[in-house]
């Protein structure tokens, strides 16, 4: 995060500056002009927040009223919170199970989609046609298709003598179905995946074919490592915006509870992180404690990409 | 294309057909799944209230087929009864029991039971439910419907759109093009704020806009933001900038151009595709936006429409048909969005990588 004029001792900074010739001052200032923009945007909605959050952390937060300083209070309790880590162990079951699915049914879409088939690009934009749909909206459309009754899902598993789930009304099928809606709206890492099969060689594939390789043996001893790449990228956009999961279990949280406490539902198996630290933000107005709890997120977020990047180091092929 | 090493076409050729049936089947099979539910979606839309409920449910919206008998419009059944099947008109139905006229005859009136009768169905499509959808006075007495929050998701998008394309190109070019001291630690900096998740500054931003600034319940939170810069599009627009080749940057700055002269001259057009991009995608983002609005916005009558589809869930019925068409209203401007500038939406999402759109 540190710049490289921020390490130097203030008083080589200084001389730095004044060694500027007027050409360079000019430069200076022009370019100052040019990205003040984001210079204001920076101070007033980024680092002055960031600061402030960081210091409320360590505040037992009054709304409108006097803050105190409490240490690692806020800390301690949270550690001491069943809920908190209800919320955490939704959001890794998000993570850990959901994710993964997500890249490889987004994996084998754009496979598909790769496939030279008469109406391609048709079916392309039938795969990528659900994730424009805005969030709620598809929010709800999955309410609708999984309800119990007359939702077109168990009606289908009916055909067949099924009895489907009772999907959002029961806690151990509510985040298995925030999963397939995640996978209904995943177009734009098929996007990504396409673009990435797209750039795998084709003479590396044609001399492997003429090797006598199958078709799967070519998909897993080339494509795949070929892409890993963008499997890495796509794992940790993946896991970041999975930690970060709120639109989605809040409008069906809304939907799904009969009384009361609307978030969470049913039984707290949709109390996400995010939505935990919303509801003690913004519901319980406990600022500090939610401020505490958004630092932690931020310190899981960076230990989790470091540690994927770290582990995915030998199996990551970059070409060229 | 690789003529040396074309196959000798017929000898695989069942292998291949065998090979494309199997890939065509794959394909299918998996859009189904993408494809079912967007039908669902649309179908539920042009639903009437019962046919909604119908178990079990019609892929394909349906009506009763009706008959005039006696002036009154009932519905027309085809019961079955001692193995003869006729088609009957339901006057009234009481537990199970029904009260049926043959439409020919109306005067003798028939005592059926229900599960013998099947209603007579036929494909209808109730265009009606989007006018209904929209103008449903949702929170009786505060004049809101659905129009107001398409109205408040349209003007929110559009300074959106327009905030993020005047703040973030001159940045941009500033740290594609210029030449000043510091420029590439600065850069840093802006990339590094992409690694912090919004939850962090959440919260100092909402006491800073709503008890500092007091502009709760306004627009202004959604809005003044976006014409100060993000790291995502600078980044975004500063790779485009520094694609195009500098040789005539230089050569309007030999004819004595200045910078900003440059940037708006000779970037700027050419860039109109990167922009249009951003443009697209900063529109869906403030579209679609739903954390940002829940946590500023409190009267009804500002809502966008991704807090307003909530209305259409009572207490303890759901309005589905009209939820439906409400949420293929907010969908069909970004449908359109994507067929007119469907480049755009792809070359987009391989930039930025970004699935949340």
């Amino acid at each position: 995060m540190h710049s490289g004029q921020a390490s130097r001792p203030p008083g080589r900074l200084a001389r730095w500056v004044a060694r500027w010739s007027p050409t360079t001052r000019r430069h200076f200032r022009l370019g100052m002009l040019f990205i003040a923009p984001w210079t204001i945007g920076f101070l007033a909605f980024t680092l002055y927040p960031m600061l402030a959050s960081l210091y409320f952390s360590f505040t037992e937060y009054r709304f409108r009223g006097t803050s105190q300083w409490i240490g690692l209070g806020n800390y301690r309790q949270l550690f001491q919170d069943d809920l908190f880590w209800t919320a955490l162990g939704n959001t890794a079951y998000m993570v850990v199970i959901g994710v993964p699915l997500l890249l490889i049914f987004s994996f084998i879409c754009a496979v598909l989609l790769n496939l030279k088939v008469r109406g391609q690009s048709f079916y392309r934009v039938v795969y990528f046609l659900p994730s424009i749909v805005p969030v709620v909206a598809s929010t709800m459309l999955w309410l609708w298709i999984l309800n119990p009754n007359s939702g077109i899902l168990n009606s289908f598993l009916g055909i067949f003598g099924l009895h489907g789930p009772n999907w959002f009304h029961d806690p151990a099928w509510s985040k298995p179905a925030l999963i397939l809606l995640g996978l209904w709206g995943t177009g734009g890492t098929i996007v990504i995946y396409l673009s990435g099969l797209q750039d795998v060689p084709v003479s590396l594939l044609e001399s492997a074919e003429l090797d006598g390789a199958s078709w799967l043996q070519r998909l897993w001893h080339i494509t795949i490592p070929m892409v890993s790449p963008i499997t890495l990228f796509n794992l940790i956009t993946g896991v970041i915006g999975m930690f970060q999961y709120f639109s989605q279990a809040y409008v069906f949280g809304a939907a799904v509870a009969t009384v009361g406490n609307a978030i969470g539902a049913p039984l707290n198996s949709t109390l996400f992180y995010s939505v935990y630290l919303y509801q003690n933000g913004f519901i319980f107005l406990k600022m500090g404690y939610a401020s505490a709890m958004a630092w932690i997120l931020f310190f899981i977020i960076l230990g989790c990409t470091v540690l994927l990047l770290r582990f995915t180091e030998n199996i990551t092929y970059y070409a060229g | 294309m690789t003529r040396l090493f074309r196959r000798q076409p017929r000898r695989f050729s069942l292998r291949k057909q065998v090979q494309s049936a199997l890939s065509h089947m794959a394909i299918i099979g998996v859009g189904m799944f993408f494809f079912i539910p967007f039908l669902w979606m649309v179908s539920t839309a042009l639903k009437s209230d019962i046919d909604v409920f119908r178990n079990p449910p019609t892929l394909l919206p349906h009506d009763n087929v009706t008959v005039e008998v006696n002036g009154e419009r009932l519905p027309l059944y085809s019961v079955t009864q001692d193995g003869v099947t006729r088609q009957l008109a339901l006057v009234s139905a009481v537990s199970g029991m029904g009260t049926f006229v043959d439409p020919a005859d109306p005067s003798t009136p028939m005592e059926i039971r229900l599960r013998d009768a099947q209603p007579i169905l036929r494909v209808a499509l109730r265009w009606q439910n989007f006018a209904d959808a929209m103008n449903r006075a949702t929170r009786p007495g505060l004049g809101v419907n659905f129009w107001t929050y398409f109205k408040n998701s349209l003007i929110i998008a559009f300074f959106a759109v327009v905030g993020t394309l005047l703040s973030n190109a001159p940045v941009a070019y500033a740290f594609a093009r210029l030449r000043f001291p510091g420029r590439d630690a600065l850069f840093v900096l802006v990339l590094a704020t992409m690694m912090l998740p919004f939850q962090v500054t959440m919260i100092p931003l909402y006491l800073l806009f709503n008890e500092f600034l007091h502009w709760g319940d306004t627009f202004l939170p959604l809005i003044v933001p976006t014409f100060f810069a993000n790291a995502y599009d600078t980044f975004l627009l500063r790779q485009f900038f520094r694609t195009i080749p500098e040789e005539m940057c230089d050569a309007a700055r030999v004819d004595g151009a200045s910078e900003f002269q440059i940037f708006t001259r000779i970037i700027l057009p050419l860039s109109v595709p990167v922009l249009a991009t951003v443009g697209v995608f900063t529109f869906l983002w403030a579209w679609n936006d739903f954390l940002g609005p829940l946590i500023y916005l409190q009267s009804p009558q500002n809502f966008t429409m991704a807090l307003g589809l909530q209305d259409f869930q009572g207490q303890h019925i759901v309005a589905w048909n009209l939820l439906m068409a409400a949420s293929l209203i907010f969908t069909i401007p970004i449908i359109i969005a994507f067929f007119f500038a469907q480049r755009t939406f792809i070359q987009g999402i391989k930039l930025t990588g970004s699935k949340e759109m």
